[in-house]
């Protein structure tokens, strides 16, 4: 059983350093729940990526809550969340304190520029696992997954072009996956 | 105060229901708080998402509570915060409910695998649009910067927390620099 505290703490690192965008999250967890801590396997991170995308609400506490009430229940759930908001709140007061006083920080707006080319470097990361999961999933050429690899394709170009959703692009992905196996094709 | 903590909390909770990203939240903020109810300039609420962009977590988290903050104190932050983060909340424990009841199935399964091809496209156009965010910086520091970081999270077994401490050193370490440069002039 995994303590309320280390679940507190874990999501407290991981809301410290979630800085530049929703999505800058998603490398954090996959570097403490799967790595460091060996609390979800690749496929469960995998999953709750979809899920993220599948429901409204921030992806960091959609993840919190979700992990955190796998991990320990509901009072699992509260400490994720909390634990993931703390660094946040605490940030954001001092940076209102600091701006009534000075108005301008030119070492955030550097920090933030940074960091934000960090994560653009660390989601491309895990994305790259990503999709080796779902195209190549054995690690060889054989196991190659054609169909899977031209959906990728296709939705990356329906995406830039046309602007559309991503939820109904992969429930499309997640729907042509299984007619092909009900219907035997795959 | 106690009345405006309540209607952050009715305002951010109903708001926190019905948008789904950030940036839309912050929208919906913006057309209440500066047009409903006038609590803020334009200008004002600039400044705060901008400030709100530069904390960790949720763009919606700390936006909130920086408005809540500047209009009803430390128990307007906490309302603020507390309506944006419920509804997600409660319904991600509905929704790990019914993961660990159907994701065993075998149909499911599929179905999830599927999935992943569009979460692979989704997470390439999400990389590319903040990639085009560093073309915009306009610095070959900043393509450096991806590049290091990129081959320090694929080759090197360090955490990626080490990694952020790194790359907020060297920030600091810029900003000072490039001070002096123009101190000089």
């Amino acid at each position: 059983m995994i303590s309320i505290l280390d679940i507190f703490l874990s999501f407290l690192k991981i809301g410290l350093f979630a800085f530049g965008g929703a999505y800058a999250v998603i490398p954090l967890i996959e570097e403490q729940m799967v790595t460091n801590t060996g609390w979800m396997t690749f496929t469960e991170f995998s999953d709750l990526v979809a899920i993220d995308e599948l429901t409204p609400g921030p992806i960091i506490i959609n993840s919190a809550t979700f992990i955190g009430m796998k991990l320990g229940g509901v009072p699992g759930a509260i400490a994720a969340t909390l634990g993931c908001i703390i660094p946040g709140a605490i940030i954001s007061l001092t940076l209102i304190y600091l701006y009534r006083k000075y108005k301008e920080i030119p070492v955030i707006s550097e920090i933030m520029k940074v960091l934000k080319c960090m994560s653009v470097a660390l989601i491309f990361s895990v994305l790259i696992k990503m999709f080796m999961e779902a195209v190549i999933p054995a690690g060889t050429l054989d196991s190659l997954n054609y169909i899977s690899l031209v959906m990728v394709i296709v939705c990356f170009f329906i995406l830039r072009k046309y602007k559309t959703n991503p939820l109904y692009l992969m429930l499309a992905c997640g729907a042509i996956t299984l007619v092909l196996n009900l219907t035997g094709l795959l | 105060m106690l009345k405006k903590a309540w209607l952050l909390f009715i305002n951010t909770f109903t708001v926190s229901m019905t948008a789904n990203s950030g940036y839309a939240i912050v929208a919906v903020f913006r057309n209440r708080f500066v047009d409903k109810y006038h609590w803020f300039t334009k200008e004002e609420m600039d400044d705060y998402v901008a400030l709100a962009q530069s904390c960790p977590g949720p763009i919606a988290c700390s936006s909130s509570m920086i408005i809540g903050y500047q209009s009803a104190g430390l128990i307007g932050a906490f309302a603020a915060v507390l309506g944006v983060i419920l509804p997600p909340f409660f319904m991600m424990i509905l929704v790990t409910f019914f993961y660990t009841f159907i994701s065993t199935n075998k149909l499911v399964r599929i179905f999830i695998t599927g999935m992943q091809a569009g979460v692979c496209a989704m997470l390439l156009d999400v990389v590319l649009g903040m990639f085009e965010g560093v073309i915009k910086m306009n610095n070959y520091f900043y393509y450096f910067m991806v590049l290091a970081c990129f081959l320090f999270v694929r080759l090197t077994k360090y955490s990626i927390f080490y990694l952020a401490i790194i790359c907020m050193v060297i920030a600091v370490v810029k900003t000072l620099l490039f001070k002096r440069e123009v101190d000089k002039k």
